[in-house]
């Protein structure tokens, strides 16, 4: 065990950041407002481009799907220097983190030659359909329904806080073929499939960032169902361990603590109660950080990640808190049209512990699984 | 960055592991305060293991983690200061060790042969007389003891003044997280074992979701205490002596409250592991004092900022 970088980690970190100081746009941090915004969109589909074509986008894909085969520090360290500076790459960080692996893992040939080689491209942002307004944090209950009409599907339902789904060409859908756990299904369908509606639902998180979708006898073929029918608990599973411990949340947080401090500081405000909240919050990213490089070590290193991913994610979350807590009580005017980057981490820290699933879901994975604390009746 | 432990780090941890076997369980009949640890005190220093720093091989990493280990005995030995301060200090200085911070009884202070005396950000060392030394009886589960003043003060400079305090901090990271697996080890098997309304207390969601967040917490101040034992950069103990402070606070009600009554009795081990966090909670100033050392080391707070701070100014040495 060593906690120093090694020469090639810090020479890849050096690498994005020069590629981030090149490519980011003087008004970047004013476009950041909204990562689903069309503004920011457009943007990171040049942006993305860009990644792919200085072999940055997906360096953690295999060489056959553009990569270059590099390990999970990679993925990591780029992860969190986007994240850090803003996530210019949108709603594609999806791509990069799940859908794509996912696709690899469990897609067709077909689905595979389709999909994966315009995310490597940086071409083509995703959605993913897997909340329903009965069917939250108990997704096993979702009712959308996917009924086979000889060789194709017809799909009706309802979905709920899909993020970038305005701006998707695809999306991971997860639908009913047969009653219970095992009768949800995975589906990749384009967007413009008629039938599907989009509608914007306006929210404190960022413009355009989160949709109600509306499938209406959404008619698809056979081929678009991903793996098997009934598969899609496991292959949730499998998509949702990468996305755990997805989004380094810590590095945009210990940025943006930083930056209060010294507005703080140069006002003459840094204060002691400023002081001790400051230093907390600062802990508790330390802390979140260092959870999650445990994670990617054990990816990097081929050991299956247990139930210490979900306490990662739940002490990502507590400093995303204290961070925007603190940015709240001592520097309010960020709120206020004060200071653009700290407005869009305040938007995209309040839902941490709800995104990619609630975290009293984590607490319960930890309580049973790292603690073995007798489970819940049910 | 690699966490994979190397040759001689597993073959130290399983050696330590494999002596803590016989040290594992409070005697059924203890009902005291402190359990002082004798024997183990015995086991390590023949077996060297208060040395595990200055061996190349090992080094201070090697000794943060044994110290995190042990610290989930529910023994109590001077280990800490022995393992990750004593290399530190400028000459040879006999052991145990112990702090007296601001002239208030401390851990282990009546049976030791070198105490670090701290006074603002001044530390001196004494070998004190055992006639200056006296225990005091206390609810803190360490045999505590008070300094009486008399020998001469060895005075640090501010550089090596600074250096012990950065390992002090490690060295309270480190048993902070040793102690608090235990103590939530301790609290999983009552929950586990107790029922209430029928089924064990484990089962109810608003026990589990506390036990959880204190399971974060403890891993979040292991991960840091080990990173800081490692790099030796003030920051980073700082960090790290601030969120053991700050998540020991937390831990100790929440744990408690999962015993309800069987915790406070002498009889169940718990006291023995909460009580030694809560000896730590006020140690090296407290988080107040860690808060400032993270702004001076980790945001570059100017030293007058930091001065003009109300509550630092006793804390501080005159400038």
């Amino acid at each position: 065990m060593h906690f120093a970088w090694d020469p090639e980690q810090q020479s890849f970190r050096s690498t994005v950041r020069a590629f981030l100081a090149a490519h980011l746009p003087s008004d970047w941090e004013s476009l950041a407002h909204g990562p689903a915004s069309e503004a920011q969109s457009a943007f990171s589909k040049r942006f993305c481009g860009q990644l792919a074509q200085a072999g940055l986008l997906v360096p953690h894909w295999p060489t056959r799907w553009g990569g270059r085969g590099a390990g999970a520090w990679t993925a990591f360290i780029l992860a969190e220097e986007m994240w850090e500076a803003g996530e210019p790459r949108g709603g594609q960080y999806m791509n990069v983190n799940w859908i794509g692996p996912t696709l690899m893992r469990y897609g067709s040939e077909e689905q595979q030659a389709r999909y994966i080689p315009p995310m490597a491209r940086g071409e083509t942002i995703w959605c993913q359909g897997f909340s329903e307004p009965e069917a939250g944090s108990d997704l096993a209950s979702l009712r959308t329904r996917a009924e086979k009409h000889g060789s194709s599907y017809r799909i009706s339902g309802q979905k709920i806080w899909t993020s970038y789904a305005q701006h998707a060409a695809t999306c991971f859908l997860l639908a009913r073929t047969a009653p219970g756990r095992d009768g949800i299904s995975v589906f990749l369908v384009p967007m413009d499939t008629p039938g599907i509606i989009v509608r914007e639902i306006p929210s404190l998180i960022g413009e355009g960032d989160i949709h109600e979708v509306f499938w209406d006898d959404v008619e698809v073929p056979g081929n678009a169902l991903l793996g098997a029918e009934g598969q899609a608990w496991e292959i949730a599973r499998a998509a949702l361990s990468l996305e755990r411990v997805g989004i380094p949340r810590f590095a945009l947080a210990t940025r943006m603590l930083h930056r209060a401090v010294s507005m703080l500081e140069r006002a003459g405000r840094f204060g002691y109660g400023a002081i001790e909240q400051a230093a907390r919050a600062r802990a508790a990213c330390e802390a979140a950080r260092f959870y999650s490089y445990s994670i990617v070590d054990q990816r990097e290193h081929g050991i299956p990640t247990g139930p210490e991913a979900s306490a990662a994610r739940f002490a990502t979350v507590m400093a995303e808190r204290a961070v925007h807590e603190f940015v709240v009580e001592h520097v309010p005017e960020a709120l206020s049209g004060g200071e653009a980057m700290l407005l869009a981490h305040h938007q995209r820290a309040i839902v941490a512990g709800i995104a990619s699933g609630a975290a009293e879901i984590q607490l319960n994975l930890i309580a049973t699984d790292l603690l073995k604390l007798p489970r819940e009746p049910r | 960055m690699d966490f994979r432990l190397t040759a001689d780090q597993s073959a130290l941890v399983e050696a330590v592991d494999k002596l803590a076997a016989q040290f594992q369980a409070k005697p059924t009949d203890f009902r005291g305060f402190a359990l002082p640890g004798h024997d183990l005190d015995k086991e390590l220093d023949d077996g060297q293991y208060y040395d595990i720093a200055q061996v190349p091989e090992l080094g201070s990493l090697c000794a943060a983690m044994a110290v995190e280990r042990l610290a989930r005995l529910p023994y109590a030995t001077e280990y800490a200061l022995s393992m990750l301060v004593r290399p530190q200090l400028p000459g040879e200085w006999p052991r145990p060790l112990a702090a007296v911070d601001n002239g208030r009884p401390g851990r282990f202070v009546a049976a030791a042969r070198t105490l670090l005396v701290i006074e603002g950000d001044r530390i001196g060392l004494v070998r004190p007389d055992a006639g200056d030394l006296e225990p005091v009886e206390s609810l803190f589960a360490y045999p505590m003891g008070r300094w009486k003043g008399g020998a001469k003060l060895t005075p640090l400079s501010r550089d090596e003044a600074a250096n012990v305090r950065k390992w002090l901090r490690v060295a309270l990271a480190c048993e902070t997280s040793g102690l608090s697996h235990a103590a939530i080890a301790s609290a999983v098997d009552h929950l586990t074992q107790r029922k209430q309304f029928g089924r064990p207390l484990g089962a109810f969601q608003a026990l589990r979701h506390r036990m959880a967040e204190c399971a974060v917490l403890a891993g979040g101040v292991r991960w840091l205490a080990l990173k800081a034992a490692d790099t030796a950069d003030p920051g980073d103990a700082a960090l790290a002596a601030l969120h053991a402070q700050e998540s020991a606070t937390r831990m100790v009600y929440d744990l408690h409250q999962m015993l309800g009554a069987m915790g406070m009795t002498l009889e169940h081990p718990l006291h023995l592991w909460t009580y030694r966090m809560k000896a730590l909670l006020s140690e090296l100033g407290g988080r107040g004092r860690q808060a400032l050392a993270v702004a001076e080391e980790c945001f570059g707070t100017a030293p007058a900022t930091l001065n003009a701070v109300p509550s630092a100014a006793p804390e501080r040495a005159p400038q």
